[in-house]
């Protein structure tokens, strides 16, 4: 039955809130009933389902979501409140006989004195319950949220109590538990520093969970992550029942010390090794995938160059004859992949990079499929076009969520590859093109800008120029 | 690892090597058996995928025999649990893999293959 539904958020990546919702409902094909203009920034959302069942899918699976409850009333003062509450009587009305209950009355960015929280639950007194109060085995859990503006504490001044101001909240909420959210444990069972093998380019568990969401990862599908590294969104993505493919330039960061390779070792740990479909060690820029339109999606970190620089095979000069003749010697000797032959690489500029995941994921994708990425940028320069400069035929931008580190920020893009004919695979060929009249994006040169301006002291520069096996 | 799903996707990418480059000759392999878990919607959406004549010649000269040289019309469940198994469930450890046409050797070492090129094979 279409009812109400009170969504409370966790409080964190308030930009990822939604594009998760949308994303779960369309794994599981049911929809999602908006408000107009829904405002992402605040702790609570109302929204229409079409079946509580809905409700509990989200929970299991939103990252984001804290608790879902049966909506009652709102308001922006109690009369407000109470009012709706009584046109909503027919919602509540089969708990009034002999339903045993539980009432809390909570603030957001607030802590209500205990004093006022009795006055507020005195005040719902006209619903009349006659079950029993029970606080430890309840039936039902009525919830009222007060919802204050987050208010930090003044530069130099003592921290703001959490009690100031009581009363003067923005708005108020009012409903019945009905299910808490369970995936946000998930981020404790993904902690990097928990794992079994991982790296300083390891992506933190939240976040790889977020994007994992993302890809819309169930069983039956194929993801790959081209930018392999430590593999942190392989884990998440495996456990939501997806197989992985992963791929890197540089063999290292997949196997680590010892045996078998660290990725295989975490992904084991998490019971997931079998869904590792394999590793494979080459530059995406030359790449041997023999056709296209293999995955459902591909979900990946690119390399900007702050922890893990963008390189790609090859010189910035070219040759000389003899140098040429001593390589061609040289690789005339195979070799296995613990003595490796270490190409020499050059520096892979991220605008160039983008654009080209972006036409390679047009062509590695199934129609319908996913690309997945953070495009760090630099965050008073950022313009809503940075993302068009790469985008082509045949991709449309779903998502795009910041994740606000102050002067520079990463933005999660979705792209939704939606055109159904073929495509052939990218050339990653750049001419040293002159910018005169094309639109120059912020994360443009973004290493660069990050070594100069706006480092925050936590980088440990980048790595070094060549890359082994 | 070095599945032959895996297998049946990469071609020698080295430069100007565009025929006869695939599939690539497996050398010198270590094999393993592991399970896999089976999804049979999984394997019917990648059967179009799938290099056919490739896929039974590769899998005959590492020693199974389970695949009809000609891939059946009628795909029966018989026929996608063996094909479950030669695709997912035969891992390759150690070894190489070499183009048929430039003789590039990929080696294999814990399972997962260099197909780093080297300079002048880059296009
Ligand atoms: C930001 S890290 C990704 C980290 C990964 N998500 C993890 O969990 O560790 C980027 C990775 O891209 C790799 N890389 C850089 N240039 C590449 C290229 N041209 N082709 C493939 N991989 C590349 C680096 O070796 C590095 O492991
Ligand atoms: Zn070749």
């Amino acid at each position: 039955m279409k009812a109400c539904y009170l969504i409370a958020f966790a409080q964190s990546h308030s930009d990822f809130r939604l594009p998760e919702l949308q994303s779960i409902s369309e794994i599981h094909g049911f929809q999602i009933h908006l408000p107009k203009d829904p405002d992402t920034s605040r702790p609570f959302m109302v929204v229409e389902l079409d079946e509580e069942e809905h409700a509990f899918i989200l929970a299991q699976r939103c990252i984001l979501i804290k608790s879902i409850y049966e909506f009652y009333a709102r308001g922006t003062t109690y009369e407000e409140v109470h009012e709706m509450n009584r046109s909503n009587r027919h919602l509540w009305e089969r708990y009034v006989p002999d339903t045993s209950f539980k009432f809390i009355v909570t603030g957001f960015n607030h802590t209500i004195p205990q004093r006022r929280q009795r006055d507020v639950i005195e005040s719902f007194a006209y619903m009349d319950f006659r079950g029993k109060i029970d606080m430890k085995n309840p039936e039902i859990t009525m919830v009222c949220f007060e919802e204050y503006e987050s208010r930090p504490a003044p530069a130099n001044g003592p921290p703001r109590k959490r009690c100031e101001d009581d009363g003067g909240f923005k708005e108020v909420f009012f409903g019945r538990l009905i299910v808490e959210g369970t995936a946000r444990q998930l981020v404790g069972v993904f902690d990097v520093k928990k794992r079994a093998y991982f790296g300083n380019t390891s992506m933190e568990a939240e976040i790889s969970l977020l994007m994992a969401n993302q890809t819309l990862a169930s069983p039956g599908k194929w993801i790959y992550d081209p930018f392999m590294g430590t593999g942190s969104m392989a884990y998440p993505t495996a456990h939501f029942g997806a197989v992985v493919f992963g791929s890197d330039i540089d063999g290292r960061q997949m196997r680590g010390k010892g045996k078998p390779p660290g990725v295989i070792r975490a992904a084991t740990q998490y019971g997931i090794a079998s869904r590792i479909i394999d590793l494979c060690t080459f530059d995406v820029t030359n790449n041997p995938w023999r056709c296209g339109e293999l995955f459902d999606a591909i979900v990946t970190d690119p390399p900007y160059g702050v922890r893990a620089g963008a390189k790609r095979l090859g010189r910035k000069r070219e040759l000389s004859e003899d140098k040429k003749a001593l390589y061609l010697q040289h690789s005339q000797n195979p070799r296995s992949d613990d003595q490796p032959y270490i190409p020499p690489t050059k520096p892979y500029e991220l605008s160039n990079l983008a654009g080209d995941l972006v036409l390679l994921a047009r062509y590695l994708l199934r129609p319908g499929g996913r690309l997945v990425f953070f495009l760090p940028t630099v965050t008073d320069e950022y313009q809503e076009v940075d993302i068009h400069t790469m985008m082509c035929e045949g991709m449309e931008v779903i998502a795009n969520s910041l994740q606000d580190f102050g002067s520079w920020g990463r933005r999660l893009i979705t792209i939704r590859k939606i055109a159904t004919q073929k495509f052939s695979p990218p050339s990653f060929q750049h001419v040293e093109e002159d910018a005169m009249d094309t639109h120059v994006p912020a994360h443009r040169d973004f290493r660069e800008k990050y070594f100069q301006g706006f480092s925050r002291g936590q980088c440990n520069g980048d790595q070094a120029g060549t890359v082994s096996t | 690892m070095v599945r032959l799903v895996t297998h049946n996707l990469l071609a020698c990418h080295a430069k100007d090597c565009n025929t006869n480059n695939f599939p690539l000759v497996f050398q010198n392999v270590q094999l393993e058996i592991r399970e896999a878990e089976f999804n049979s919607d999984f394997i019917r959406n990648f059967l179009p995928k799938i290099e056919w004549n490739a896929l039974v010649k590769t899998a005959y000269e590492l020693g199974d025999t389970s695949l009809p040289q000609d891939q059946p019309e009628m795909v029966d469940d018989e026929f996608l649990k063996n094909l479950h198994h030669v695709l997912f469930e035969i891992h390759i450890i150690e070894g190489g893999m070499v183009c048929p046409n430039c003789k590039h050797n990929y080696p294999i070492s814990d399972g997962i293959p260099n197909m780093l090129l080297a300079e002048h094979e880059i296009a």
